[in-house]
């Protein structure tokens, strides 16, 4: 399990086996915590036949202005409902009108699992479609008369999906940037990001030649300059990742895909490094096991010698 | 073994055996206590010169002894950001157990990265030959396995990156 799943592997569960063709339906009332604090609730508010799966994520304001709503009712038309108290966006299931086919289950099932992905894709998208409009509206000039506001792009857009992290999404007539911005409370944590980083920035050079560019740096990107909420803090604590998307990338038939891998990035980086330092700990435990091992060599043994009594028969003391 | 380690480790045996040579001594300040000279510094006659084997200016063992303890501090190598991460962790990671290891200080000398405290109790009752094999050994091995676990920090995260950026391509 080297990459993480796009979609939420507990409701998938959950759901698969209400949406079994022989379930009996019974009321759940349950709570899925994913990601970057996003929490669901999975309940069956009025009868049992009814599941309602409520989202609730951070930045669904942010979301929002980007055009999550229109993302959502396109994924989930007909399931749609008025959001649930506490909660940012609801959607209801009917078990007795469910499609017919096990497959298609499997695929309502799928797509319900990716209800976070799929409120994160909104900015993503909007990016994509600001990238085609530039595109075509470069491809008629050539690069040097080109109006100076076009070449500089979007907006940016940002989506502050953390307290203190966020992601950036700006489009331009010939790439998409996506910059990730990082905490790092520790100082290990910074250098084993550093290290990371670094192999990440490198592996477009060696190996992978299609890759998007990465980039790292500790103060905000010039993209970023003038963006309210970008602090220069100075300290080094946090770290900025820049993603470039080429055209390649940004083909309509590969944005699903795409979408989907760009937000895993920042879990998928620091469950790396935590996963590093898990494994460092237990190494660092077992040559400590080695060097006890060692120093207890140095203890003399105490070697069983027989003792006699005066008389000359032999005892043992403490049996 | 690299060639510049060999004499560096023979040098530190040999400036071990010969400073491990201490007797049950009490204290001349304080009646009825038994204190580690090197460490009380109550009474300046019976503490030794120290001396200090370095083989370059980042690695470097110094040997402190008195008529009843002697203190070993070792400076580990650390060339980067990363080597001095591990190092602080290992040895912050040994002197927590500092307790079932008898000889290691909890807290190192200024300056260096961790210290051993041999008293006369712990000769008596554990081999001199052996106690020095440990430090040796010691030394041999921290060195290796903090260039085995920088070595093993840089293939996973070239790993973890390939694997990432390889469904773009």
């Amino acid at each position: 399990m080297l990459l993480l799943d796009y979609q939420n592997v507990l409701i998938q569960s959950v759901l698969t086996e209400r949406f079994a063709a022989d379930a009996s339906p019974v009321s759940i009332d349950q709570t899925v915590s994913d990601f970057d604090g996003v929490t669901f609730h999975i309940s069956t508010p009025e009868t049992r036949t009814q599941i309602m799966v409520s989202l609730q994520i951070r930045c669904y304001q942010d979301l929002v202005r980007y055009g999550a709503e229109e993302v959502l009712n396109r994924e989930y038309g007909p399931y749609v409902v008025a959001p649930e108290p506490g909660y940012d966006f609801s959607i209801l299931v009917d078990l007795e009108n469910l499609p017919a086919t096990p497959e298609e289950r499997g695929e309502l099932v799928n797509q319900i699992a990716l209800l976070k992905r799929n409120a994160m894709a909104a900015p993503f998208e909007q990016a994509y479609q600001e990238h085609y409009h530039l595109k075509a509206e470069a491809s008629k000039f050539t690069s040097e008369e080109a109006p100076q506001g076009m070449r500089e792009g979007g907006a940016v857009k940002v989506v502050q999906y953390r307290e203190e992290e966020a992601i950036y999404v700006k489009a331009s007539h010939d790439r998409v940037t996506v910059i990730f911005s990082t905490v790092f409370r520790e100082e290990t944590d910074r250098v084993f990001g550093k290290v990371f980083i670094q192999e990440f920035v490198d592996a477009r050079r060696r190996a992978i030649q299609n890759a998007p560019q990465v980039l790292f740096r500790n103060d905000p990107p010039l993209e970023l300059h003038g963006v309210p909420g970008v602090k220069n803090t100075g300290t080094g604590e946090i770290g900025y990742v820049t993603f470039v998307l080429f055209p390649r990338h940004l083909t309509p038939q590969r944005m699903p895909d795409v979408i989907s891998h760009i937000q895993t990035f920042r879990d998928y980086f620091h469950y790396h490094i935590k996963a590093s330092k898990a494994y460092i700990h237990s190494r660092m435990r077992r040559r400590t096991a080695d060097f006890l091992q060692v120093l207890r060599r140095a203890r003399p043994d105490h070697e069983e010698k027989e003792r006699k009594t005066a008389s000359g028969r032999s005892f043992k003391a403490g049996v | 073994m690299s060639q510049s380690l060999r004499p560096y480790l023979q040098a530190v045996r040999s400036s071990l055996t010969a400073a491990l040579c201490l007797s049950n001594f009490a204290s001349q300040t304080t009646e009825r206590h038994n204190v580690p000279e090197v460490e009380a510094r109550t009474s300046p006659e019976v503490l030794l010169t120290p001396l200090t084997v370095a083989r370059n200016e980042n690695e470097r063992v110094l040997i402190e002894p008195s008529i009843n303890s002697i203190r070993i501090s070792i400076k580990i190598k650390q060339a980067d950001e990363i080597e001095h991460i591990l190092v602080h962790k290992f040895t912050r990671f040994l002197t927590q157990r500092a307790e079932s290891f008898f000889i290691l200080r909890r807290k190192p000398i200024k300056g260096y990265d961790i210290s051993f405290l041999i008293t006369n109790f712990h000769t008596e009752e554990m081999l001199k030959h052996k106690l020095v094999d440990f430090i040796i050994q010691f030394m041999e091995e921290v060195d290796k396995e903090i260039s085995e676990m920088k070595l093993f920090l840089n293939a996973r995260a070239r790993f973890v990156a390939e694997s990432f950026l390889t469904p773009f391509d």
